[in-house]
């Protein structure tokens, strides 16, 4: 079904340089599902997917960084930022509120996962 | 022979600007051996360096002295040693400051500090500051040196807290899964209440936030105990506000690290052996974690003054909206010298919406230039001579200030060699460290 990513996945983003850094990582909430959830994000976050997922990155070159001892991956958006925090015309040139523009963009979720 | 005890150590600023009472709160709330401060952004290296301009006895993180003035003899007598790379550009003048409001309070700390992370003699044309980001081995031999005090310039955020474990634990500088250990603590421990729920994207569900009618309480701190073989328990004082929990704990390890090996100066920490467990109420194990020889150049924070810059958000209310955007940027466009324009229209408003704010959205104008003047009065003088000359409902959410000038940051590298990491002994004694 579509959903938030948010469902069961948190985030947090931030800037380095130019560049957005993203983590996203599935919540330790109790869920039996937790490990089949890991292998779904895992499998989804490309970095196409990133540039469909979130249209502003679509021109970007996007890195992704998988740690599945922690749940998660952690994803570079190469300039979204344009040249630096204090440089940025980005109405959020430190990238703070980008995982939760991620976590409320929808996604097809297998139901065995909710 | 009995294991040696951890080493307790807690942050009190994630950011220059951090909460001024967080200081005096670690200290009160519980014990510890070592508390530290991070003070130092990319960002804030551009501030210090533009108000080392003004003034060349500036150049620090000026509300870390008006905390040890508050706190300097609560920590000496409870015996806990304070590190902090609050000396941005200019640990020498910081330390001075210390002994200084010291001396004024009749206290008599040991106070060190570390230098050598300034480049910008090896090169770097254009920059404004250049700042070799150092690890913890200056910290470390700061503290043998007895030290009461540490401060220092650009080390990496996690080198506050490696450094006081290389002291406390002796461990080698080859101990790489050790030092790596230490690493991991202190990347959860840098940015302060972000390890205890602040910026946690599960606060809605997870976090004991407490009634939404009333006061809320604080976020407490974070602290680890680091133990000899370089694991640790990530914690807070207990009964102040937050959470330490597995989420918690991995959004700070999942973001800003750019790779699965996460190169330091002290040593390359794999990510990808990291193991957490939740060991008990606000605690959270860190263990297994392996490291390797770090690169062989030290990283690099260069800022250089980028130009000047100005913005200003128009509202937007009720009808037609997309062609009340398109007349004023019309109008303005023309009157505008800055050498780069951008605007950015806000999400559309809904239709027959019930106030005034839901029917309303922003239009943003930002300009830059390579000289003031475009972007100051040349800018806001164009904006709101539009008040009653442009579209009906014209209103800014504040009129334009006067320009402001930004930097842009780039990362460069630098060999080892052309680094002294210097350690500034209390008693003038100097030391340079590999």
């Amino acid at each position: 079904m579509r959903a938030p990513l948010g469902t069961f996945v948190l985030a947090r983003s931030g800037d380095k340089g130019g560049d957005a850094n993203l983590g996203l990582w599935v919540a330790h909430d109790g869920s039996p599902r937790y490990a089949d959830r890991v292998t779904w994000l895992l499998a989804l976050v490309t970095p196409d997917f990133v540039r469909a997922f979130l249209p502003e990155a679509r021109t970007l070159e996007v890195e992704t960084f998988a740690l599945p001892n922690l749940g998660g991956l952690n994803v570079v958006l190469g300039g979204l930022l344009g040249r630096g925090v204090a440089a940025s015309t980005r109405f959020d040139p430190q990238a703070k509120g980008l995982g939760e523009w991620a976590r409320s963009r929808y996604v097809e979720i297998p139901e065995v996962l909710l | 022979m009995p294991e040696p005890a951890p080493l307790r150590i807690g942050n009190c600023s994630g950011f220059y600007g951090d909460r001024l009472s967080a200081m005096r709160e670690m200290l009160e709330d519980g014990p510890l051996d070592v508390l530290t401060g991070d003070y130092l952004a990319e960002l804030t290296m551009l501030i210090l360096g533009r108000d080392q301009l003004k003034d060349p006895t500036l150049g620090y993180a000026r509300t870390f002295a008006r905390q040890v003035e508050d706190c300097l003899g609560l920590a000496l007598e409870r015996g806990v040693r304070m590190v902090s790379n609050a000396g941005g550009l200019n640990p020498a003048a910081l330390a001075a400051r210390i002994a200084e409001i010291a001396a004024g309070q009749g206290l008599s700390p040991s106070v060190a500090y570390v230098d050598g992370d300034d480049v910008r003699s090896v090169g770097f044309p254009g920059a404004l500051t250049a700042n070799a980001y150092l690890g913890g081995l200056g910290i470390a031999a700061a503290l043998a040196g007895g030290a009461d005090v540490v401060v220092t310039g650009r080390v990496t955020d996690a080198s506050l807290v490696v450094g006081p474990a290389v002291w406390w634990h002796g461990w080698s500088p080859t101990a790489y899964d050790e030092l790596a250990g230490a690493t991991v603590a202190g990347h959860v421990l840098e940015c302060g209440c972000q390890a205890t729920g602040g910026n946690f994207s599960g606060f809605a569900t997870m976090l004991p936030i407490g009634p939404t009618d009333g006061p809320a309480p604080p976020l407490g701190f974070p602290l680890a105990e680091i133990a000899a073989d370089g694991s640790s328990v990530i914690t807070k004082h207990p009964g102040t506000g937050g959470l330490v929990g597995l989420d918690t704990v991995t959004a700070q390890l999942m973001y800003e690290v750019q790779s699965t090996a996460y190169l330091g100066p002290d040593v390359t920490t794999h990510l990808d052996t990291i193991g957490l467990r939740q060991e008990g109420p606000d605690r959270v194990g860190i263990t297994g974690v392996r490291g390797s020889a770090p690169p062989e150049r030290l990283k690099v924070c260069a800022n250089e003054l980028g130009g000047y810059r100005n913005d200003v958000e128009l509202v937007l209310t009720g009808l037609h909206v997309p062609q009340k955007a398109a007349w004023v940027q019309a109008q303005l466009e023309p009157r505008l010298t800055a050498s780069s324009v951008t605007w950015s229209l806000g999400a559309l408003p809904q239709p027959d919406a019930d106030t005034e704010q839901g029917a309303s959205t922003l239009l943003r104008c930002t300009v830059q230039d390579p000289s003031p003047e475009p972007v100051g009065r040349a800018f806001s003088g164009a904006v709101v001579e539009l008040a009653l000359a442009s579209y009906p409902g014209f209103t800014m959410t504040a009129p334009p200030g006067p320009g402001t000038p930004y930097g842009v940051y780039r990362a460069e590298y630098v060999d080892r060699a052309a680094v002294a990491h210097t350690v500034h002994h209390a008693d003038g004694r100097t030391e340079v460290v590999a």
